[in-house]
Formats: structure tokens, C-alpha cells, sequence
């Protein structure tokens, strides 16, 4: 598993968590390859289901980023997100593939570094855990089929 | 509205089990309302379920589909095209949901995924209560509004009892107590007199204990 | 009517006030006497702080300009002559032949592959060549010869397959009614080969600051290799020469500051370090950092602690060069050192200067507007951008030396006043001869798309070395052209350039196409473009969808090349994805509040008040004291020797007495909804904090920042110390008692350039100057002590900073390590002791006055509050943090805000005031419009599927949603703010985020994942 290459959606928001991407970038801040962004109005558009759907699709980890407790564009779209999140994760721990497969982040648009940090941050994380069940089995199932 | 609330996964899956394509069938009315079996908790249920089949090393083919109304004969008959494909139904609707697809389909299995849990109303988002037990002769003109039937925990004609403390019933500090909400209704109605009369005893034949119950409405009925 | 203004100089000063104009619906005409517009700026790699690529983050403002309907664009252009007065000029523009005919240039560049030398421009590393275009994106995109430098006139004319090429081109010369002018031609650098000490000419390795940057630009003579021009090595070991031609009272330079050098060099050396990290040494030679901006300060201690540049305190003496290899010897002397020092570099930068060159005092000349000594524009402390000729205005470096983000300030400022001599125009009243160089044309209506397959163009930019120069974009369009409903995948070089928009243009058309990808930088700087382009080609603007893979992809992956590649290729297949199931949607339109909120009643407050007021706009003018004029009623006199307090009761008695003001004092905003054009702002004001509602469309805060007042050398503990500010009154007030004194002592940066408050306050080392000046001029005999840690008499302060020197004002450096100290002393004095490193010993004062420069800090309360209110962001240190540090540092964040003064950042009067003229110009470009435009994101209800649950009613922020009479959710696309919380929650899926539809949002989870189970 030493090359075990997490993939990571991250929803971000476009007020904060996308612009300070922007940010990271301009500073030529590195962060993981991995981790692909998908831009959404406010972290509150992110679904349940969009997440769920993530996951069975085999990603590894999904964080959705959104703006700093308070600064929320449309009031606290950041605060129902976390809600959903903490309801997801409930359900994927239910079914076994782990909650803490998925997070919520905050960052103001200025974070460029806090947006690398985070990603490494996250990256590594979900390295430790591992791969998604779903594919680990699926893999092993390849490799026993190999 | 009638209430219902997902089942633990686990269960679902032990039903399932032997099944490897199924039907999980949504219904549009009460349970999408209260977020138990709508098109996006049947979507929410389908990815769970497709994940975890997967991570045992199995897939599991689910078409998903909500209905208009579960209960109702012709919205079901909408699944004929797709019933044979299927294994299993797995139904999202309350339980008249559930067998009225069964009644359906007398060869298919068909499986419950929600616990329907009573008659409520939404006292804010997200939060459900229960207001009503269908005990099928209504007394709430002489309780100011409030059932003491669906919302004291002895369902006492004539209350409270000595359990009543600071407004709260003796089973939890979270219940408030019933007779005490239907004092407090008819003070402020200036109806305290009507606190007076004995409620006799009730015929509870009109309520389950006459066994099952049907309406027939002759006008309508054909 | 004459409804023109005049704007000479398309750098980047020129593009700002020409947009702002035309933003503001005037008509423009934008000369530049060069062949394209662009100016200095797109010199240059990459500008402070942000150290990002200049040519990409202006390239998008070129376009705007060139595409915008009011300016009409004059290359190779000069104004010869001007007659009559403000309001009604007539003025005379020579236009010298390009020997090219632009509308038949198709930049195909066989022209100059004949010259192969001549491709880009590159400022004294090599000959000017016959054929030269500027730069990549250099607009108007066509070539320009020099005639003569041509050897072979026939050859070149027949290297043009499209006979572009016009020999006997001749002049054109035209005359123009305009109603204002402004001034925006830049300025020139100092040019060191005249100072023979630097050696700048004789050896090779010897460059200005502006040679090493286009060394180090992607487009410039090595293609972004950093190497010397001597032998083409990589250089081990540089050193920049700081205020190479300023601060220098040698004739043939300048004694002024020129402002922008210190940042310009550290900039270069942190670049420098980035790319090379240890392999290199960076040594930068100064007088005195001058990194009094927004932030510089954190800037050079991040150089200094986190790059591990080299500061070296001394001005050099000479660059001789060793021997054959190349190498110079810089010699030098410091404080500390007896003897001279030697060290050796692989090459010398020179930080050159600004200086005015004598075809602009020419071009003063002809327009008769005063100059001061040093030749820049003369204005005054209280009307920064107004010359001496009414109606005729000057932003940016002719004015006085100074960086981008206060060029842009000025710009916004005199296309603000200059647009007092117009009127609006209403779209209706023009005609197409009125404007012969409008190659616009009406959008075209839109194609319907509905029933058609996907046929997706997907663009993808190379954006020169920023994405191309890491991954191979060739691989890219390939992969792209394979991906499922792309019809077409082409690379296009600068996708925002002119030529590229064009040519997508055309593309879309031919290839029928109806839906397009962008493999690009970020939407949020480039979506309108893209999506005004595709609109030009009959396709509705949401047909558009956008790969970041710059920003997010080549720019953070520059390491891991095969990664990045990886990367991009996820990102389109996303994109076009996505864009597959994208409809196409029309924008809602609202009526525009036209009233004004101005939040703060100083200077800044006041003076922006009064500009729109005189524009006839309504001002809600709201200030949290009970009176008027912030922290200047403190203030008596400028550096210059204005009287504040003159102007200020003048600024005051206008203001109450406007009638399109409306002054609401003892007042607090407490709650605030909408958005730009209708906003709405609770305030509580009076006595009995009243509640009332302003609507307004645009707001602007100039909420100022607070007097410093540190508990520190026992400032109000001893009656002798005090503050600047507190003198500033004190010299005014009692001249008998500053008659009397015997040693005066300031200490500088007291309570900035600290932890507690790291940056650097601005305006405090005029402040001493100017103290020190007014003491001894009614005290000649008083000894006056300056101690300070680096003078930033940034400008023309540095004539005010020298006289004090020539007048026996004693300058004393001193560190963070080695700190004055003060004790109470007897007879009402202070004890000051500090180290004199030039006597190398310690020295005591019994001062009668010890003056503290303090500075400022931010209002951190007010601006905690109203960015909560407002939604806006702050700086670490608690100022308003503007949209773009470098090209909008008037705008803030949030649409409809904008910020002057020093709720900004730390600066003078007269800075506050250009910006306070700026953000009253920027407010008006926003409300010329009449109609608000709420975009096309809104939330929509499929009634069929809606169950009448009421979540959207009750998770709404907004409380838009309601159930109607049909028994389902409807959603007032008017009011709906587009945060999809709505579409998030809906258990029965009957809500869609148009622009993010959950079908979208999962094609893009899906093709993401495509292939990993």
C-alpha cells in the first residue's frame, strides 16, 4: 500500500474554499495532485447524495470546503453543509466504509496556504486509512483473478 | 401526516440478502414530507445499500423509483413493467405502502426499509411528534385541541395524573404532559368549566380493539 | 454635445481610466504613441506582493478594452496640439505610420521570421528590430515596422502573402472635440550608463531591474531561463544596487525617491530564490527599505527571515569587473566597517528609477499645465489628480512615482473627474458613423440548441510558459478530442488574447458547434470573458464550462509534470462532462438603486460624498460620531505646509449643506441585505438610536483607521512625550513654548514594524519630517534628533527629508536590537539614551519633547463589525482586504463595496483623497447601468415532482421559497440568491440549481471516478 494515491473530490465553494485554491495557486503553493476540486455556490449545495455517490463510485476521501464559521455568503450555508456531513458520515460508518472518510473544512478566500495545508492534510489522512473498501475489495479480487 | 424513519442498513442488508437486483420504491406523499422514503432518500438508500453490497465483494442492481402515492392501486400498478426484473421489492413508503405492493405482486417478496412510526405533525424542521392515534371517535372538542390519547403516556380521559411535575410528565423532563397543555388550552379559551366534566370511559371498538377497520363511502365506493 | 475624453497613454493607468469612462457609459479615446497599449507594466513578470504573472492578470483588461463599445483605441498616436477650455477642447492628434495595415495583419508572423531576431521585445539586451511586436497579447494584435531600420524594404514587402505590408505609409493627423483630458503616459527609468561608477553599458552583466525581469519573463530574450547575457551561465551569486538614479543630488539623476524600487527588488530576489532556492545568493545594497504599502512590510520580512535574501545598509562605491570571467566586484562601506568592503557577483542588477522624459515636459507644454522641479505634474495636497488646467487631469506615474495599485487608484480617480464635463450616453443615441473605429457589431441572436447532440469545442490555452511551459498541451488536446460528444479540441495559445477569442469565434460557427469547454485558468477571472465570446458566436453564455488548469493544476503541480497531466485531464473530461448537459438559461434583470451609502465621515468619507453628489446621486452619508472629519480635525498642517483644518471646515460646511447629502450622524449600521443596485441597510442613529432602512445600490466605506497611542516610552505617563500628532497641534498652539527648547528627540515606528502591529504605518516619517522642519524653523538653535530604522520619505517626501538633513536635523538609525531607551529626567525632561552607530557609542538626551511617531492601527472593532455585517474580508491586521491588491484596490470583495482612506490601509491625506475620488468613480461606473443583473443561477421548482413539504420554505436564508396557490413550491427567480441550499435539501429532488443541476454536479463525480472500480 506504500503506493496507495488517494482520490479525493473536494467540493469547494466559490466564495472561499475555490478562490483560496486560486490563492494557493498564484502562490505556487503545492499541494497533492490528487485532489480534484468540483466548484459549487456555497458548501450547503453539496448533497448528501453527492457525496454518497462519491463514495460508490470509488473515491477515497471527499471533503467540502466552505467559508469560515460566520462569513458564509448566504448566511449558513457552511453551518446546514456541516450537518449534512456529520449525517453522512454517520451512514458511511454504518455501512463500514468509515466516516471519517469525509470532512468538512472552512477557510476564508485569503487561505491560500490554509487550502494547500488542508489538502495535504486530508491526502494524508486517507493514506492512512487506506483505499476505499469498496475498491480495496475489488482490487483484491483483481489481483486473486491475476 | 404519517411518520417514518429509515431502518438500520444492517436490517435492510439481512433482508436483501439473497437478492441480487431489486426495486426500491419511493412513495411522494407523507414520507417524502417527513424525509424518510422521498426520491432523494430512496437515492440516498441505493448508493448505501450498491456500496455495501460491493464491500462484501457482491454488487446489487437497484432501480429506483417513487411513486405518486404507494398506497394507492394505480399509482402501484406504475411498477408492472419493472416487477419481473427484479428479486425483491424494497418499498420506502409506510407500511400501507409496503402491503399494498405486496397485494400487488402476490409472487414478488417485497421488504420494508422504513419503520412507519405514527400520525405527526412537524414542529420545526427535521422534528416530528406524534398528534394523533386514530382511535376512530375524535374527542378534541371537549380537550381544547389536544389529544390526551396520542399525547399522554397513559392515555388518561381525565387528567393528570400525580406523574404531572412543572408541566412535564413523569416518563421523561422531554414530554410535556398532555392534561397540563389542555388545562393551559382551555384557561386561555376562558373554558376552564368544561375542565370540570368527567370524559366517561370510551368504547374503544371504534379504535383497533373492534379489530380491523374500513371506511366505505356508498356514494363513491363501485 | 462634445461627450469625448481624451486619455493619453495606454498603460496600464491609461486602460483603467479608459474602462472606468467607458464603464460609466462616456466615450473615450484612448492614444498611445507606441504601437500597441500596454505600457510598463506588461514588462514585467510578475508584480508584488502576490509575485504573480502580470501578462495574465492584465491580459483580460487589454481584451476589455479592446472590445469595449465607448473606447476608440489610436496607436502610434501623439497629441500635437489642444485649444479652447474644459468641457470644450479641440485637440490635434498625429498618428505616424505602422507601414502595416492592421485590419490585413493576420499576425501570421512570416514577416518577422524573415528577422528572426526580432520576435519579442526585449528593452536593451537586444537591437531594436525593423519588426516588432511588443508582446504576445499585444493589442491591436497586428506588427509594426520601423522603416528605418529596414536595409531591404522590397524583401519585406513581399514576405506578406496578405500584402499588409504598406511602404509608403505616411501620417495621418486628425482633429477631436473632447470635453476632458487625461493624462496617463507613465513615465520613463533612469537610464545608468550616464553614472560610470555602475559600469552599466561597459559590462555585460550589468543590467536595470527591468532587463532582469524580462530575463526572468516567460516571453523575454532566454525564454524564462534564468542565465547572464555575458556567457549565458546560470548565475550563482547576484547583487541589486538600490535607488541607482534616485536619491541622488548627482545632476544627471534625481533626488526623488522613486517609490516602487525597494519592492521592485525584492520582488526580483524572492523569484529569484523560488526558482533556485539555495543554489543561488541574493544580495540586495540599500539606503533604506522603503516597503510602506499595504503589507510590503510582511513582504520584506518574509525576503528577509523566509528567503534568506541578503540586506547590506550601504550605497556602493563601484562594479568593477574580475578579470575575463565576467564576474563584478562591488565595493562598498557600512556602518560597521572601517575599511572599504569587496565581495564578487556573477551579475549586478541596478534598481533603476523613474524619471520624466523631455517629450513629456514637451507634452505639458502644448497642453500649458505647470510641472514641479523635478518635471512631474504639479498638484495639489487636496486635489491629487487635477493639474493646473481645469478640465485636464494626470493618474499614475506622470504624477508623481509611485506602483501599480495607487496608479490605478489615480486612474479610477481622474476618469471620475473627468467625467464631470459628459454626460452619460444613452445607448440609443448612437450612430454607427459616429464611431468609425467600432468594429462592434450587435450580438447575434441566440442559435437554439434544444434537440441537437452534444458537439462540444474543447479550447485549450497554453497561456505561455503558465500551463504550457509544464505540460505538454499537445497531449491534452489530443485526450480531449477523444472524450465523448467533443467534436472539436484545438490548442489556443493565449486563449483571452484578441486573436484566440476571435478565432473561437469562428470555430464555434463553422463547426456548428454547441457547447464549449475552456481548458483555462480560473472562472473567476475569465468566465465572462469566454462566455461574451461564445455569445458572439450565437451560442447562449451558459453553453459555456470552464477547466481550471492553471490555477489549480500547472501552477501548483509545476514539480510532478506527469501528474499534472494526469490532472488536466480529469479536469476537462469534467468539464465537457458537465458541459454536455448544460442548458442554456437567461439572465434575470432588476431595476438599479442609483442612491449611495457611504459608511464613515472623515476626509475620505466626505470626499466621496461630494463627488457623487455633484454627479447628481443621492448620498446616505453615516457616521458613528457625532460630528464630521475623523481623525484629520487633529491635523493641522500636510508635509507640504497645507492647512488641514482650512479645507476640512470646507469639506464640512459642503457636505451639510449639499442637498443630494444626507448626513446621519451618531450612527451604527446594524443589520444589511441585498445586493449591488438594491441593497438594503438598517442603521440606528440619534440620540434614541432610531432604526430607519437606506436602500441603495453601491456602498462605500471609509471607515478610517485609529491614532496609535502604545503605552510605551511613557507616553502619557511624562508630560514632554508626546505623539506626531499630538506635536503636529502642539507647534501650532504654542510656538513660545517650541521656542524654548533646547534638544527635541522622535523616535520612529513606535507600535509598527513591531509584533503587536508588524506592518509599517506610511505616513509617519513625513510626520517627523514635517515636525522637525516646522521646530526649526521657529527654533534654528534646537538640536533635533530623528531615530529611525529606515527613512520612508517615499516620493517627493525625500526633498523635504533632505532639506531637513542640509538644515541639521539629526538622523540616528537604530535596530530592533538596540532600542532607545527613555527614563524621566529632571525640569520637565526625558531622558533619552540611544546608540549613535556612526560614533559607535551610546548617547543621552535630556529632550524637552520627546515626539513619538506612532502611526496608526486599524479600527479593528469597527471593521470586525461591519465585515460581519457586510460579509466582507479583513487583512490579518484588521484593514478591508480589496478584491485584487495590484489591479482593484478600490473594490472590495463584494460586489457594489468599495473602500477608501485608510480603512484601507495606512496613507495620507492626499492619498486618501484620490481614493476617495476613486471609489466615488468606481460607484458611478456601477450604477450607469439601469438594470441590475442577477446572472441565470437560481434555483427552479419542477412542480410536478414537489411535494409541498415546506424544507425549501424553511431552509431558505432568504425566505424565497413559498408554497402557491397551485400546491407546490415557487421560487421568485428575482429574489433567489442561487446558494442552492434549497436544491441540497428537497427530499422529493424536485429543485435544480440551474448552472449546478445535480445531473451536472454527478457527471462531474462520475467522469472523475470513470475507471477507478
Amino acid at each position: 500500500m506504500d503506493h496507495f494515491s488517494p482520490v479525493i473530490v473536494a467540493f469547494c465553494c466559490h466564495y472561499c474554499a475555490y478562490t483560496a485554491a486560486d490563492m494557493a495557486g498564484s502562490m505556487r503553493l503545492s499541494y497533492p495532485s490528487n485532489v480534484k476540486i468540483i466548484r459549487v455556490p456555497c458548501s450547503g449545495k453539496v448533497s448528501a447524495l453527492h457525496i454518497m455517490r462519491a463514495f460508490q463510485k470509488g473515491a477515497d476521501g471527499v471533503y467540502v470546503a466552505g467559508c469560515l464559521e460566520g462569513d458564509c455568503h448566504f448566511k449558513d450555508g457552511n453551518i446546514k453543509a456541516a450537518k449534512r456531513v456529520a449525517y453522512v458520515k454517520k451512514m458511511l460508518d454504518e455501512i463500514g466504509i468509515g466516516g471519517e472518510r469525509v470532512e468538512v473544512i472552512r477557510m476564508s478566500a485569503g487561505m491560500g496556504e490554509r487550502f494547500a495545508q488542508s489538502a495535504k492534510d486530508f491526502t494524508e489522512r486517507i493514506r492512512k486509512l487506506g483505499p476505499n473498501p469498496v475498491r480495496a475489495v475489488l482490487n483484491q479480487r483483481e489481483s486473486a483473478g491475476a | 401526516m404519517i411518520t417514518a424513519e429509515r431502518k438500520p442498513i444492517e436490517e435492510i442488508l439481512e433482508y436483501l440478502e439473497p437478492y441480487d437486483r431489486i426495486l426500491l420504491v419511493g412513495c411522494n406523499e407523507c414520507v417524502t414530507v417527513c424525509a424518510a422514503g422521498g426520491r432523494k432518500e430512496v437515492a440516498l438508500l441505493s448508493s448505501a445499500l450498491q456500496m455495501a453490497r460491493m464491500k462484501s465483494g457482491r454488487t446489487l442492481e437497484v432501480r429506483e423509483m417513487t411513486l405518486e402515492r404507494q398506497c394507492d392501486p394505480e399509482y402501484v400498478e406504475e411498477l408492472v413493467n419493472f416487477i419481473d426484473q427484479a428479486g425483491a421489492v424494497l418499498s420506502m413508503a409506510c407500511g400501507c405502502g409496503v402491503q399494498e405492493v405486496a397485494r400487488r405482486f402476490k409472487d414478488k417478496p417485497v421488504f420494508p426499509a422504513v419503520n412507519t412510526k405514527f400520525m405527526g405533525a412537524s414542529e420545526r424542521q427535521g422534528v416530528w411528534a406524534e398528534r394523533c392515534q386514530g382511535c376512530g371517535d375524535c374527542l378534541l372538542g371537549l380537550t381544547g385541541g389536544i389529544c390526551p390519547i396520542a399525547r399522554c403516556s397513559k392515555r388518561l380521559l381525565n387528567g393528570p395524573c400525580g406523574g404531572s411535575t412543572d408541566g412535564k410528565c413523569e416518563i421523561s423532563p422531554e414530554v410535556d404532559c398532555a392534561w397540563q397543555l389542555i388545562w393551559e388550552r382551555l384557561k386561555a379559551l376562558g373554558l376552564e368549566k368544561r375542565y370540570e366534566d368527567i370524559i366517561s370511559a370510551k368504547d374503544w371498538r371504534t379504535s383497533r380493539d373492534g379489530g380491523p377497520r374500513k371506511i366505505v363511502r356508498e356514494d363513491l365506493a363501485s | 454635445m462634445n461627450n469625448k475624453v481624451l486619455v493619453i497613454g495606454g498603460g496600464i493607468g491609461g486602460i483603467k481610466t479608459a474602462l472606468d469612462l467607458a464603464e460609466a457609459k462616456r466615450d473615450v479615446v484612448l492614444i498611445d504613441k507606441a504601437a500597441s497599449i500596454g505600457g510598463l507594466m506588461t514588462l514585467l513578470d510578475r508584480t508584488f506582493p502576490t509575485n504573480n504573472c502580470d501578462l495574465c492578470t492584465v491580459s483580460p483588461h487589454l481584451s476589455e478594452s479592446g472590445r469595449e463599445l465607448h473606447i476608440e483605441l489610436m496607436t502610434l498616436t501623439q497629441l500635437t496640439r489642444v485649444e479652447g477650455e474644459a468641457g470644450n477642447f479641440k485637440v490635434t492628434l498625429k498618428t505616424d505610420p505602422r507601414f502595416i495595415d492592421p485590419a490585413k495583419c493576420t499576425a501570421c508572423g512570416e514577416c518577422h521570421k524573415k528577422f528572426p531576431e526580432c520576435v519579442r521585445f526585449t528593452p536593451g539586451l537586444d537591437h531594436r528590430a525593423p519588426t516588432c511586436m511588443r508582446y504576445p497579447q499585444a493589442t491591436p494584435y497586428a506588427y509594426s515596422i520601423d522603416m528605418t531600420r529596414c536595409r531591404n524594404i522590397e524583401a519585406l514587402v513581399e514576405v506578406c502573402k496578405d500584402g499588409a505590408i504598406i511602404p509608403d505609409d505616411i501620417a495621418k493627423v486628425v482633429e477631436l472635440d473632447v470635453s476632458a483630458i487625461v493624462l496617463t503616459p507613465g513615465a520613463a527609468l533612469f537610464h545608468p550608463g550616464i553614472l560610470e561608477n555602475f559600469g552599466y553599458g561597459k559590462y555585460p552583466n550589468v543590467v536595470t531591474s527591468l532587463e532582469y525581469e524580462r530575463i526572468l519573463s516567460a516571453s523575454g530574450p532566454s525564454l524564462g531561463a534564468l542565465v547572464r547575457p555575458s556567457d549565458g551561465k546560470p548565475p550563482k551569486k547576484i547583487a541589486w544596487i538600490q535607488c541607482v538614479g534616485s536619491r541622488n543630488t548627482n545632476q544627471v539623476a534625481a533626488p526623488y525617491c522613486s517609490s516602487a524600487c525597494c519592492m521592485f527588488a525584492l520582488k526580483e530576489a524572492i523569484v529569484t530564490k523560488e526558482r533556485f532556492q539555495n543554489d543561488i545568493e541574493t544580495v540586495i545594497f540599500y539606503m533604506d527599505i522603503r516597503t510602506s504599502g499595504k503589507d510590503y512590510e510582511l513582504y520584506y520580512q518574509r525576503a528577509k527571515n523566509e528567503y534568506g535574501i541578503e540586506f547590506v545598509r550601504s550605497r556602493p562605491h563601484s562594479v568593477i569587473p574580475v578579470g575575463e570571467t565576467g564576474n563584478l566586484s562591488i565595493t562598498y562601506s557600512t556602518d560597521q566597517s572601517d575599511m572599504p568592503l569587496k565581495d564578487v557577483f556573477d551579475m549586478v542588477v541596478l534598481s533603476t528609477g523613474f524619471q520624466v522624459p523631455a517629450d513629456l515636459v514637451e507634452l505639458a507644454g502644448r497642453l500649458g499645465i505647470q510641472l514641479n522641479e523635478h518635471n512631474f505634474v504639479e498638484t495639489r495636497s487636496f486635489d491629487p489628480v487635477s493639474t493646473s488646467r481645469e478640465g485636464v487631469f494626470v493618474a499614475g506615474l506622470f504624477q508623481s512615482p509611485k506602483d501599480i495599485p495607487e496608479t490605478m487608484v489615480q486612474a479610477s480617480a481622474a476618469a471620475c473627474l473627468a467625467s464631470n464635463y459628459q454626460e452619460a450616453i444613452k445607448e440609443a443615441d448612437k450612430t454607427d458613423d459616429e464611431y468609425p473605429f467600432d468594429e462592434e457589431e450587435e450580438l447575434p441572436s441566440e442559435r437554439d440548441v434544444s434537440g441537437e447532440e452534444a458537439r462540444i469545442g474543447v479550447f485549450v490555452c497554453d497561456c505561455g510558459y503558465n500551463i504550457g511551459g509544464v505540460i505538454d498541451v499537445d497531449r491534452i488536446v489530443e485526450y480531449a478530442g477523444n472524450l465523448p460528444g467533443v467534436a472539436v479540441s484545438e490548442m489556443v495559445g493565449h486563449g483571452c488574447s484578441r486573436e484566440a477569442l476571435a478565432h473561437i469565434r469562428e470555430v464555434i460557427v463553422e463547426k456548428k458547434l454547441n457547447r464549449v469547454v475552456m481548458g483555462a485558468c480560473s472562472p473567476r477571472t475569465h468566465e465572462t470573458l469566454f462566455q461574451d465570446t461564445i455569445q458572439r458566436a450565437g451560442l447562449n453564455k451558459y453553453l459555456l464550462e470552464m477547466a481550471n488548469i492553471r490555477d489549480q493544476d500547472t501552477w501548483v503541480h509545476s514539480d510532478t509534470p506527469e501528474e499534472s497531466i494526469d490532472k488536466a485531464k480529469d479536469l476537462i473530461r469534467m468539464a465537457v462532462s458537465s458541459a454536455a448537459l448544460s442548458r442554456p438559461l437567461t439572465d434575470h434583470l432588476l431595476p438599479m438603486n442609483k442612491d449611495i451609502l457611504v459608511v464613515g465621515g472623515g476626509v475620505a468619507g466626505m470626499s466621496a460624498a461630494l463627488n457623487l453628489a455633484d454627479k447628481g446621486y443621492k448620498v446616505y452619508l453615516v457616521e458613528r460620531s457625532g460630528t464630521l472629519g475623523g481623525l484629520a480635525r487633529h491635523i493641522r498642517r500636510t508635509l507640504e505646509g497645507d492647512d488641514v483644518q482650512r479645507h476640512m471646515s470646507d469639506l464640512i460646511q459642503r457636505t451639510i449643506n449639499h442637498e443630494n447629502v444626507q448626513v446621519l450622524l451618531n450612527a451604527v449600521i446594524v443589520d444589511h441585505s441585498g445586493m449591488p443596485g438594491m441593497f438594503r441597510t438598517g442603521i440606528q442613529s440619534g440620540p434614541r438610536l432610531a432604526y430607519r432602512q437606506i436602500n441603495h445600490g453601491a456602498t462605500i466605506l471609509a471607515t478610517g483607521a485609529l491614532a496609535n497611542r502604545p503605552r510605551e516610552y511613557l507616553l502619557d505617563e511624562h508630560e514632554a512625550v508626546m505623539t506626531q500628532l499630538d506635536l503636529d497641534g502642539f507647534i501650532e498652539d504654542h510656538p513660545d513654548r517650541v521656542k524654548a527648547w533646547h534638544n527635541v528627540v522622535m523616535i520612529q515606528c513606535v507600535g509598527s514594524r513591531c509584533p503587536e502591529n508588524p506592518n509599517c504605518s506610511r505616513i509617519c516619517c513625513q510626520s517627523a519630517v514635517k515636525n522637525a522642519l516646522r521646530i526649526r524653523k521657529l527654533n534654528p538653535e534646537a538640536n533635533i534628533f530623528v531615530l529611525y530604522r529606515d527613512m520612508r520619505t517615499y516620493g517627493f517626501q525625500e526633498d523635504y527629508y533632505r532639506r531637513a538633513r542640509e538644515q541639521g536635523v539629526v538622523f540616528v538609525r537604530y535596530g530592533l536590537e538596540d532600542r532607545p531607551s527613555v527614563e524621566a529626567g529632571e525640569d520637565q525632561q526625558v531622558e533619552v539614551s540611544f546608540y549613535e552607530p556612526v560614533l559607535g557609542r551610546k548617547i543621552t538626551c535630556l529632550a524637552d519633547c520627546l515626539a513619538l511617531s506612532t502611526g496608526f492601527v486599524s479600527d479593528d472593532e469597527s471593521t470586525e463589525d461591519l465585515s460581519a455585517i457586510f460579509h466582507l474580508n479583513r487583512t490579518v491586521d484588521g484593514y478591508f482586504l480589496e478584491d485584487h491588491v495590484k489591479l482593484r484596490p478600490v473594490d472590495l470583495s463584494v460586489p457594489g463595496f468599495f473602500v477608501a482612506g485608510t480603512a484601507h490601509s495606512p496613507k495620507d491625506i492626499s492619498e486618501s483623497i484620490a481614493q476617495a475620488q476613486a471609489a466615488a468613480g468606481r460607484a458611478q461606473t456601477l450604477l450607469a447601468k439601469d438594470v441590475i443583473n442577477l446572472g441565470a443561477s437560481v434555483a427552479r421548482v419542477d412542480g410536478e415532482k414537489c411535494a409541498a413539504c415546506l424544507i425549501c420554505v424553511r431552509i431558505c436564508p432568504f425566505d424565497v421559497p413559498f408554497i402557491n396557490a397551485d400546491g407546490y413550491s415557487e421560487i421568485d427567480p428575482a429574489k433567489c440568491h442561487g446558494c442552492g441550499l434549497c436544491a441540497a435539501e428537497c427530499p422529493a429532488h424536485a429543485i435544480q440549481l440551474m448552472q449546478y443541476e445535480d445531473q451536472q454536479i454527478m457527471a462531474k463525480v462520475d467522469s472523475l471516478l470513470e475507471g477507478i472500480l
